[in-house]
């Protein structure tokens, strides 16, 4: 039976197991760069791709055996890809698919725990091994009447883990996104914060039900139903949502354009409506959160995640995308000071450089906005704006510099817009790019 | 007397009350009664009485354990799906229910164990019964285990599976004893943990196949 079961094979247990599993890797990634250049010596033609490629398989290969924050953090990571050079991007991605699953009986107790019942007595069928692995919880499928339901049982002890874990991660995130440490704390709170959350579910259910009930006039989108009174702070119980994800959906069905840019557009009229009128945003988009339904419409789940935006970084940040911006240097000026992107510790010489370093990634980013519809199956886009990522991570100027860029709520709007452009860019779908009201003139 | 106590059937049963008697001296005065004679006196028996049921108190912390495994048993068999475990899933299944139970009695088990410290090295004598009772626990779900080809059958090593496992048992056990984590969350990680090890190291491995091949090796000599 499930005996099988990889579950957690050999899951580091402590924290001191776990920094030996880290050290490995740190060591592992030292050695890699001197055989690089080693390798260069002899072969100069060998290009850094081939190092960050050797570097992306430790690390991936170390982070896969750790469950929780770690893996959430590898998550994020393959999520930014313009920060992230391509080679660790591919490895990374691979994360947000694996990790090992609970074994039933502890499953049985934690919901002895919670409902002082077994899933039997509570389901008429419970699936005795996990559906699906998420990075802190899994999915078991159950049957309750005629309901077809979706039951997340979160992780012993993830809750506890997360603060650890992250400083575990630290010197990785340091060495891989090119970051001083103080650029790095400045986001690593933010992300120590929203990794807390995403561990508290009643928290999330409230917020599913919140968001759900708010986007539900949205054309194409269908949202699961949540059942508190079978959720706890460990477990969710919600609909089970039929349907494939983008990536199968793509594959299996060879959807028309038609099809693609409804899709799309669904999935784009969510996040508008959510940013631009709620003011908090499911800022998780990785694929294995969508699924298509077989009547075409777009089913999200998961709200563990949720960036709300403060109203004065909203106001700055998405006057960014206005097209004409660009000509009025006193107002961009402002809107870079309080987006904290330069500040009075800047040099001039830096000022200079960054502003005209934010501009050029903001007139790209920028670029769907200013267009009533716009094309991301256009991969020359997506280059452009990875090259753009590795020119400027590879720039002495921006490299030199110590000093933390950009507000810490940027890091998940972006993280979600990324996440989005991605998507469509999957889907190769043409957008009616819409925008708020305040800012069409 | 071993199998006297555990037939503890009726409410009124003098062995329970004596049982509880004690736990409930424990509990409030937080050391053993100084003698048998004032612990007899305070459940108003007689101490030649008493001794027809215990002759120590070691004897009925002894019973104590030995009751913390029938519940658990009991509670563990009443479960459906048991029958359908795997050896793997009986012993977790075993364990987070067992830790559960200990769970009732935690502040009992605190006093008498929770400030020993050589409980690594030496058995408390009072555990041996529960000792005895796991191990042939154990013996059943290594012996369906072997058949399942879940765990290996290697010579003279798998007669020490079940004392391998009783390690794993006490090993819980000191982990739960010092967990400060909500709900004892961390206990429920070091047992999953633990018990996927344990069978793992049981299960056929690389190792096997190495000591098959090089005693292959060996014998083309």
């Amino acid at each position: 039976m499930d005996s099988n079961m990889k579950e957690q094979e050999s899951i580091p247990t402590s924290k001191v197991q776990r920094a030996a599993k880290f050290i490995t890797t740190g060591a592992k990634v030292g050695g890699n760069y001197v055989k690089h250049y080693a390798k260069k010596v002899v072969n100069p033609s060998l290009t850094k791709e081939d190092l960050h490629n050797e570097n992306a398989k430790d690390i991936y290969n170390s982070l896969s055996q750790l469950k929780g924050s770690a893996l959430k953090v590898a998550q994020m990571m393959s999520m930014d890809k313009n920060i992230l050079p391509r080679a660790y991007q591919d490895k990374f991605t691979m994360a947000q698919y694996s990790a090992p699953p609970l074994s039933y009986p502890l499953v049985v107790k934690t919901f002895q725990k919670h409902f002082g019942k077994t899933p039997d007595g509570m389901f008429d069928s419970f699936t005795k091994s996990a559906v699906n692995a998420a990075s802190i919880g899994q999915v078991h499928q159950a049957t309750l009447g005629k309901k077809k339901l979706a039951v997340k049982i979160q992780y012993p002890g993830v809750a506890d883990s997360v603060s650890s874990d992250l400083k575990l991660v630290r010197p990785f995130a340091l060495r891989l996104l090119n970051m001083s440490e103080k650029e790095l704390d400045h986001y690593m709170e933010e992300v120590e914060e929203k990794l807390l959350e995403e561990t508290d579910y009643e928290l999330e259910v409230a917020r599913s039900k919140e968001i759900s009930a708010a986007c539900g006039h949205i054309a194409n989108l269908s949202f699961p139903s949540y059942y508190e009174e079978m959720s706890s702070s460990r477990i969710i119980t919600m609909d089970w949502i039929d349907g494939q994800h983008i990536r199968e959906w793509l594959a299996n069905k060879n959807p028309s354009q038609e099809e693609r840019n409804r899709v799309g557009q669904a999935l784009w009229d969510f996040y508008h409506h959510q940013v631009h009128e709620l003011k908090q945003v499911h800022a998780d988009p990785h694929p294995g959160n969508f699924i298509i339904q077989d009547d075409g419409k777009l089913g999200i789940i998961d709200f563990g995640c949720v960036k709300v935006i403060p109203e004065d970084f909203y106001k700055g940040y998405f006057s960014l995308i206005k097209k004409d911006l660009m000509i009025n240097e006193q107002e961009l000026d402002q809107i870079f000071y309080g987006l904290e992107f330069i500040s009075d510790r800047d040099t001039a010489d830096e000022k200079l450089y960054f502003k005209s370093v934010f501009k050029e990634m903001i007139s790209l980013l920028g670029k769907p906005f200013h267009v009533d519809s716009f094309d991301f199956a256009n991969d020359d886009y997506f280059e452009q704006i990875f090259q753009l990522g590795d020119r400027i991570s590879n720039d002495k100027m921006f490299k030199k510099s110590r000093q933390a860029r950009g507000s810490r709520h940027g890091l998940y709007v972006n993280r979600t817009y990324f996440g989005i452009y991605n998507l469509l860019n999957q889907l190769q779908a043409n957008i009616s790019t819409t925008k708020p009201e305040w800012l069409k003139a | 007397m071993e199998k006297e106590v555990t037939k503890k059937t009726s409410k009124v049963d003098p062995k329970t009350k004596i049982v509880e008697g004690y736990m409930a001296y424990i509990l409030e005065h937080g050391q053993e009664p100084a003698s048998i004679f004032k612990f007899a006196k305070e459940l108003k028996m007689k101490e030649e009485d008493f001794y027809n049921y215990y002759t120590s108190f070691e004897a009925i912390k002894s019973a104590v354990w030995e009751q913390l495994f029938d519940r658990t048993i009991v509670n563990v068999e009443s479960q459906e799906v048991y029958t359908s475990y795997s050896s793997r899933e009986k012993l977790l299944s075993f364990l987070f229910t067992w830790i559960e139970e200990l769970k009732k009695n935690r502040s009992y088990l605190l006093v008498l164990y929770g400030s020993k410290k050589d409980l690594k090295g030496l058995l408390p004598s009072e555990v041996k019964v529960f000792k005895g009772m796991f191990k042939d626990f154990a013996n059943e779900i290594i012996l369906a285990g072997k058949e399942t080809e879940e765990i290996a059958d290697r010579p003279v090593i798998t007669d020490r599976y079940d004392d391998a496992l009783w390690l794993q048992v006490w090993f819980v056990f000191q982990f739960w004893l010092k967990d400060t984590s909500p709900a004892f969350e961390k206990t429920d990680a070091a047992i999953e943990k633990s018990v996927n090890l344990a069978f793992d190291l049981m299960g056929k491995s690389a190792l096997d196949t190495f000591i098959d091949f090089a005693k292959f090796l060996y014998q083309q000599k």
